[in-house]
């Protein structure tokens, strides 16, 4: 699903955020990306989702080098990769509800399916309660759990989840951790950064670990 | 990434389908837009009124100034179609013999109809013209020759000149004059006018575009998060720029109808005056005043602009906004 052939990154010029990486994530794989802060989690998934470029390198998602990819198709690919941001880029002029729908009505979905799908996703995350409160009015565990519906309300074939258990308390963690392992389950491909140790030590999956911009251990699920 | 929708798996039936609902989703996305871009206007009463108006001005001046002319072009018309020379006979000529080179000049081919002014005759509607009756009325003699004027037959400038220089060989007619050089002068007066005209809609119409352009640019600014996010999510620009698109012709619109108001409150103002100048000048001029037609035009120019501004600024701007 996800190719990294000798990718490197470097911002401005001289400092190299990524150096080197050389990976592949299978098809229906759930990977958990982990090292200190500013080793350059974020950066990779920006990689993928193209909001960046590598220096060196390519990067293949689903067999295509996304770099090839014109900037009319650009739109389109991201609609396949659900995303959920570190710093969870929500809109506050409207509600938890609207939000959500974003990704759909994008797509020109029926708005009886989006308010459908909506649901699904707002029940998923616990916050079927607040579909009408505007984001402002959230705690931010709330406000990241909204960010987390609208990554899968589209059922993405590849989701990207930075720090999205970042602040949420140990049982709501779990919670959320839970629910990327059922997308997993039914296929989608799931790749999450975090720095919460215990918790992916915990769930058994493949983990990658940057230091400094490198890959310094690739563990298999145990 | 395709999840299991290859082509080969979809029938043509649902190919079908699949494009008429995309095409229902572009209409709602169009009609939700079109709405939602109305309703931030509104919300912004003051803000919105203020650039209307300001579209408004731009259009009422070079419009104003073309409807005049446009009128003036019928007035224009009705004159040269009255051109006439007007004969006038030696002093000397009395009032019998007058009518008998009335009559001659009557009989020239290329003439259509006279008419004799006799010298009292001239002498009352030149009172009546100035006021003086009393001044003039306390003359010994009557200073005026008598006239006859002349309908000519072909208004064309040179084949009137000719006929001048026949009529002036008839015996007992002094001088004939051609009163075509300020109808000439008229014509090119409005002429000026009209590529005066032309001028201020282009530059006015400029004017639109950069007013439009402006506002637009900073609703785009205010909502640079909102870009960046749908952008982020798969957003093509056409979806981004649409509530956009529909601000400005909306702006345009209502530029366009307050520059309707406008011109149409202008026209109320100015008529009384102009009718009654008219008058005095023995003319018929009505007030001129949008048509259907016109107002249709003058509206859809100005949403165009609208459109065409916002098209232009939105387009400009999204190219520095790139997701972070
Ligand atoms: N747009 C940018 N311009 C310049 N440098 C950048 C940019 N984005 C990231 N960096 C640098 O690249 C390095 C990696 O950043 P990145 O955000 O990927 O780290 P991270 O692992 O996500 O950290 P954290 O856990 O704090 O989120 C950092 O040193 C950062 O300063
Ligand atoms: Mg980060």
């Amino acid at each position: 699903m996800i190719v990294f052939e000798h990718v490197g990154k470097r911002y401005g010029g001289r400092f190299e955020a990524l150096a080197n990486l050389d990976f592949r994530v299978r098809r229906g794989e759930m990977v958990f990306l982990t090292g200190h802060s500013g080793a350059g989690k974020s950066s990779l998934l920006r990689l993928i989702m193209r909001l960046e470029r590598p220096s060196r390198g390519r990067v293949l998602v689903a067999g295509h080098d996304i770099e090839r990819l014109h900037a009319s198709q650009l739109p389109f690919y991201r609609r396949q990769i659900g995303v959920v941001f570190q710093d969870h880029q929500l809109l506050f002029d409207r509600s938890v509800f609207a939000n959500v729908a974003l990704p759909l009505e994008i797509q020109g979905m029926e708005p009886r399916e989006i308010a459908r799908r909506v649901r699904a996703a707002l029940d998923k995350v616990g916050l079927l309660y607040r579909e009408k409160a505007l984001p402002i009015e959230l705690s931010g565990g709330e406000q990241q759990r909204v960010g987390i519906a609208r990554a899968v309300v589209n059922k993405p074939a590849l989701l990207l989840a930075d720090e999205p258990t970042g602040n949420l308390d140990p049982q709501l963690s779990a919670d959320i951790m839970a629910l990327f392992e059922d997308f997993n389950r039914i296929g989608t491909t799931v790749m999450i950064a975090s720095h919460d140790l215990a918790l992916i030590a915990r769930l058994r999956h493949r983990i990658l670990r940057l230091r400094e911009g490198r890959l310094v251990a690739d563990e298999e699920a145990a | 990434m395709s999840r299991d929708d290859t082509p080969a798996r979809r029938g043509a039936r649902s190919q079908r389908t699949q494009a008429s609902s995309r095409l229902r989703a572009w209409g709602r996305h169009h009609r939700a837009m079109g709405l939602d871009s109305a309703r931030r206007l509104v919300r912004q009463p003051l803000g919105s009124l203020l650039t209307m108006l300001a579209i408004a001005i731009a259009l009422v001046l070079p419009a104003g100034l073309w409807l005049m002319l446009d009128s003036a072009r019928l007035l224009d018309a009705e004159l040269a179609e009255s051109a006439t020379l007007t004969a006038y006979l030696e002093p000397r000529v009395g009032e019998g013999e007058a009518m008998r080179i009335a009559e001659a000049l009557g009989a020239h081919d290329d003439v259509a109809a006279v008419r004799l002014i006799t010298a009292a005759e001239g002498m009352a509607e030149f009172q009546q013209a100035l006021g003086l009756g009393d001044a003039l009325g306390r003359l010994e003699s009557n200073p005026l020759p008598a006239s006859v004027v002349v309908m000519p037959r072909q208004e064309a400038p040179a084949a009137m000149q000719a006929l001048v220089d026949e009529l002036e060989a008839v015996t007992g007619v002094e001088e004939v004059r051609l009163d075509l050089a300020w109808v000439e002068r008229l014509a090119q007066l409005a002429e000026l006018g009209r590529r005066v005209a032309l001028a201020l809609a282009l530059l006015f119409g400029l004017g639109v575009l950069l007013i439009v352009g402006n506002t637009i640019r900073l609703a785009v600014e205010s909502r640079r998060q909102e870009i960046e996010v749908v952008t982020l999510i798969g957003a093509t620009h056409a979806f981004v720029r649409r509530p956009f698109l529909y601000s400005g012709a909306w702006y345009g619109l209502g530029g366009g109808l307050l520059a309707l108001g406008l011109l149409n409150l202008g026209g109320h103002w100015l008529a009384t005056p102009v009718s009654a100048l008219a008058v005095s000048y023995g003319a018929h001029f009505a007030m001129p005043r949008l048509d259907v037609a016109g107002s249709a035009t003058l509206l859809l120019c100005s949403t165009l602009l609208g459109w065409l501004g916002a098209w232009i600024a939105v387009g400009r701007h999204l190219a520095s906004i790139r997701p972070r």
